[in-house]
């Protein structure tokens, strides 16, 4: 059993206020992944997790405990950095020893635990290796193996795929899941990447100047971001300029969308309706919808991608849909586009 | 046109020899200007033919190391040498234990200060060695005699006199290495500061720290003005004195001092150079 969470925590540097009012509970065996535009406060959260940085004000428990001023080497963190930070004198089994030998495990135990944590990452041949003979995924697939070895309360995750290409980054986020889900642990992830945060986690933690913005299930934040900054950041938006109608709808160049009840706002109040890509419908009958000239296609497999600049609004939209359901335009052709706004954003213009 | 390109080209070619023509120049007149002393250096201290008579016709004439030897069996040669060695290693370690954990706090803590230490460090260019023990001097004569007593007195002078060769050298090599990354993943991993900084981080140093101590060793085998002011029988002075006795025993010396010098800072081109290869093999 371990759990972490933060209460009120606030820390500057200098000047800046790097969180505020922070507050975060991540439960036992959960994976959480903090996710924001860079300077958000993300990295901060996680290294006052680790005791690399104090809290100003606020504290920090771990499994009940509080840590909040405990220096980072007292404290039984598992974490992997973004730049590759294994110990370059000492090789693979060196590196993965290093944690056990700090706590005066005896050699035979030591050796034990280096073979089962290097077969948990797949590297079990590669021990006698130095890390500049290594790959960069298995390098982070090394620190890993590092971090879990000493038997961590929390394995904290600081942007370790951002090093790396995309394949290898792809493999290695769905490695760091099964190994996250077989050893159990409480798991910190901090990244900049949404679709990391979105394939990794069981919940995820939106931030921006150094609060929490929303935090909620992958879907949730996708499907019902709790603020424009979210739905912004997390996946891509249509901006579309309007106005509220009634409690229930939006008018959107001369033509009312429905949408719920809760997002709209006052009448007549001037705002900008947030639209995912997958909620347009491109149709190539022109009275349906929104009317517009075609700026581009692109097919992507699985989706189509289509660009339409509308008539009324002189505004570039994209809409993805599936490529079975996409109508077959070229640019320049006319189409109407159809917009469901039932889980839009209605953000105030001006505000 | 057939005619024209290779006159052109001929003229290019020739335009080319022009132009290296000057840097080889350069090259060659500082080649003569170090070398031709060292080889009269050489001639003088190996030939045992009277000064009045070296010239072209006696070039190959008396070949001996007898200058050496006599050299070798002076008194003082032993002893002076052995005071160098020993004020070496004294300083390289003091040199070390004070510069080492400065430059990674520094690097670490204070990353603001680092023009600041920088700027401390080249002083000792500035400041004339005779200007630093003249005041030093006039300091602890009345305050701490015990301390100037001492040959190891010389050590805190040496260690400043070379603070802008070690210096550079430490900070280029914590340059090299991510050192805040390894810092925190040691600490992350249970390990104090004295764990990390001798588990994790002198081992990733020891490149720099090699060619910090080869610096030293320099500086102090060749250091004449601070020695000699304090009174202290340190091999360079040595050497200047025995020259006024022995005039070839001291070109010997001076040669030796020279060739021994040269040898060290060869031998850190090659440890530097072959660091990173010699350790890939030895990994396998």
């Amino acid at each position: 059993m371990s759990s972490l969470s933060f209460n009120g925590v606030r820390k500057t540097f200098g000047a800046t206020v790097a969180l505020e009012h922070f507050d975060l509970e991540v439960g036992d065996g959960e994976l959480i992944s903090l996710l924001g535009p860079s300077g958000c406060g993300k990295t901060t959260a996680l290294r006052i997790a680790a005791g690399f940085e104090i809290a100003d004000r606020g504290t920090v428990m771990v499994t009940g405990q509080d840590v909040t001023n405990m220096p980072a080497h007292k404290r039984n963190m598992g974490m992997v950095f973004q730049s590759y930070s294994l110990f370059p004198n000492l090789t693979v089994e060196g590196n993965v020893e290093y944690g056990l030998r700090t706590r005066r495990i005896e050699r035979g135990e030591r050796q034990r635990r280096v073979g089962e944590m290097l077969e948990l990452v797949q590297l079990g041949a590669m021990a006698g290796r130095y890390p500049h003979q290594l790959s960069g995924g298995q390098q982070q697939r090394v620190a890993l193996a590092r971090a879990l070895a000493v038997n961590p309360q929390l394995l904290l995750l600081d942007e370790p795929l951002s090093a790396l290409d995309a394949k290898v980054r792809a493999s290695l986020r769905d490695e760091i899941k099964r190994i996250q889900v077989e050893v159990g642990i409480t798991t910190l992830f901090v990244t900049h990447d949404q679709e990391e945060a979105l394939g990794i986690s069981d919940r995820v933690g939106v931030m921006s100047n150094g609060r929490l913005e929303q935090l909620d299930s992958p879907i949730e934040v996708y499907r019902n971001p709790s603020s424009a900054f979210v739905a912004r950041f997390v996946g891509s938006m249509n901006e579309l300029p309007g106005f509220v109608v009634g409690p229930d709808a939006i008018d959107v160049a001369g033509q009312v969308l429905r949408t719920s009840p809760d997002r709209t706002g006052a009448d007549h109040t001037e705002v900008l309706v947030l639209v995912r890509p997958e909620d347009l419908a491109v149709s190539t009958v022109v009275d349906t919808g929104l009317p517009g000239t075609v700026a581009s296609s692109t097919f992507q497999g699985a989706t189509t991608l289509i660009g339409v600049r509308l008539d009324r609004l002189d505004r570039l939209v994209t809409s993805s849909m599936p490529s079975s359901l996409a109508p077959t335009v070229t640019p320049g052709d006319r189409v109407g586009v159809v917009v469901d706004a039932i889980r839009a954003i209605c953000e105030p213009i001006g505000a | 046109m057939a005619d024209v390109t290779p006159s052109v080209s001929g003229a290019a070619v020739r335009r080319r020899r022009t132009a290296r023509l000057g840097p080889n120049l350069v090259l060659a007149a500082a080649a003569v200007f170090f070398l031709a002393p060292l080889l009269a250096m050489a001639r003088f201290a190996l030939q045992n033919v009277p000064v009045i008579f070296l010239g072209r016709s006696t070039l190959f004439k008396n070949y001996s190391f007898e200058a050496f030897a006599k050299a070798f069996h002076a008194p003082q040669f032993q002893g002076t040498l052995v005071l160098t060695l020993k004020l070496a290693a004294a300083t390289v370690l003091c040199t070390l234990a004070l510069l080492v954990p400065t430059a990674l706090y520094v690097h670490l803590r204070l990353p603001k200060a680092r023009g600041l230490v920088e700027f401390l460090t080249v002083l000792p260019y500035v400041v004339p060695p005779i200007a630093m023990v003249a005041g030093v001097a006039a300091f602890f004569r009345p305050n701490a005699r015990w301390f100037l007593n001492s040959n190891y007195a010389l050590v805190p002078f040496y260690v400043v006199l070379a603070l802008p060769f070690t210096y550079r050298a430490i900070d280029a090599g914590i340059r090299s290495i991510d050192v805040r990354t390894l810092v925190d993943a040691s600490r992350s991993l249970g390990a104090g500061w004295f764990t990390t900084m001798f588990r994790a981080l002198i081992p990733n140093l020891m490149t720099s720290i090699v060619s910090s101590s080869f610096l030293t060793a320099t500086v102090v085998m060749g250091e004449f003005t601070i020695a000699a002011t304090l009174s202290k029988a340190t091999f360079p002075v040595f050497t200047f004195q025995y020259q006024t006795s022995s005039a070839r025993g001291g070109v010997a010396l001076a040669l030796l001092a020279l060739v021994g010098t040269t040898m060290l800072l060869g031998m850190l081109t090659l440890l530097t150079r072959r660091g990173p290869r010699r350790r890939a093999v030895a990994r396998f």
